[in-house]
């Protein structure tokens, strides 16, 4: 009987392998999860009426927004590498982070320095009625004028994005690009 | 004696549930590593979207264009273009978009603009630029996008949720 005993003794033991095997699936799904950033999206409008020059459209109102380098920045290069080299491993050129690099922005003909005025500035714009446009997909009916976001030389996708950002949060849904001023002064 | 004789036999069953279990991690491994609707994506660092929201369920066909730091556009893992090779000239860029149009399945509606049919591609078209990649580049493709042979006129701007370069950045400090 002590044999008897001893086995009941074995199987009162817990079986640590289903609850270790659950630790290691949550380890891998969160590693997993913390690679897969998820992206988030900014609708804007280009021209429709592009390569119909002989005609004449209508001129519609829009409010401008200028995008002006403030501060160029500096490049530095985190992962390595420098200008023109490229990465055998990835088989890309070296990325580089721009440092120190500031914008500024002309709403009209108003300077802004910051995110946080530029976002005041244009909630006020949208608040005023005023500048309500005629829908003229649903006569009758009144819409935010249209933005247009014309970035500097200079400037980045980062400055255009996150300036369209903005003037989305402001509360205008239509947003357009005027379209790219040139390289940045002294490029090629 | 007949009782652990039926001991004895129990035990001789074989345990699946670690078997079962490491089946599972393989999948659950695989499912998140080869995301194959990632083969699009470039390697891009983005910029930080403060208000957006995120792009969790994007349409199956929708096309995807990346532009790196230094202009060159990429599309399915393919140079389009090369601001180093190609200099002023485009048409790389507009023969990939018309291939789109051609044959990405793609929603098109016709409008009269000023008195004058225009087909266009009533579709969104996702941008996909590093942060630091120069706007002049970005505005280029949109020039290309809006050309009469391509008609695209709606895009989405990519952004990202988290800023990936402060982590870097912070890594190398």
């Amino acid at each position: 009987m002590s044999d008897l005993l001893a086995a009941a003794q074995e199987e009162a033991k817990p079986d640590m392998t289903p609850m270790i095997d659950c630790v290691f699936l949550m380890i891998i799904f969160f590693i997993c999860i913390d690679f897969k950033t998820l992206e988030a999206k900014l609708p804007a409008y280009l021209p429709k009426d592009k390569g119909s020059s002989s005609a004449k459209v209508e001129p519609q109102e829009q409010l401008s927004v200028a995008v002006i380098v403030a501060n160029k920045g500096t490049q530095l290069f985190p992962g390595g590498g420098g200008p023109g080299l490229i990465n055998t491993q990835t088989k890309r050129p070296f990325r580089y982070a721009l440092q120190g690099h500031s914008i500024k922005w002309m709403v009209g003909p108003t300077t802004v320095n910051n995110r946080e005025d530029l976002l005041s500035q244009l909630q006020r714009i949208y608040n005023n009625r005023d500048t309500w446009q005629e829908d003229k997909e649903k006569p009758g009916q009144k819409k935010p004028m249209p933005v247009v976001i014309e970035p500097h030389p200079g400037t980045y996708y980062d400055d255009a994005a996150k300036t369209a950002d903005v003037v989305k949060k402001a509360g205008f849904t239509e947003i357009n690009f005027g379209g790219g001023l040139g390289p940045q002064p002294g490029k090629k | 004696m007949s009782e652990l004789q039926k001991a004895a036999q129990t035990t001789a069953d074989m345990d699946m549930t670690p078997m079962i279990d490491c089946v599972f991690l393989l999948m659950i491994f695989f499912v998140l590593i080869i995301d194959l609707s990632q083969t699009n994506l470039e390697d891009l660092i983005l910029p930080k979207a403060e208000y957006q929201e995120p792009d969790d369920t994007p349409p199956e066909n929708r096309p995807v264009i990346n532009l790196l730091q230094n202009g060159a556009v990429y599309y399915k893992g393919k140079m389009q273009y090369d601001p180093a090779v190609h200099a002023n000239d485009y048409s790389g860029i507009l023969k990939m978009l018309k291939l789109i149009k051609q044959t990405g399945n793609l929603k098109m509606k016709t409008e009269n603009l000023a008195g004058r049919d225009v087909e266009l591609v009533d579709d969104p078209i996702l941008l996909r630029a590093d942060k630091w990649t120069e706007w002049h580049y970005v505005g280029e493709v949109m020039k290309q996008c809006s050309m009469p042979e391509a008609a695209f006129w709606k895009i989405e701007l990519a952004m990202s949720e988290k800023d990936k370069e402060e982590a870097i950045l912070k890594g190398k400090k």
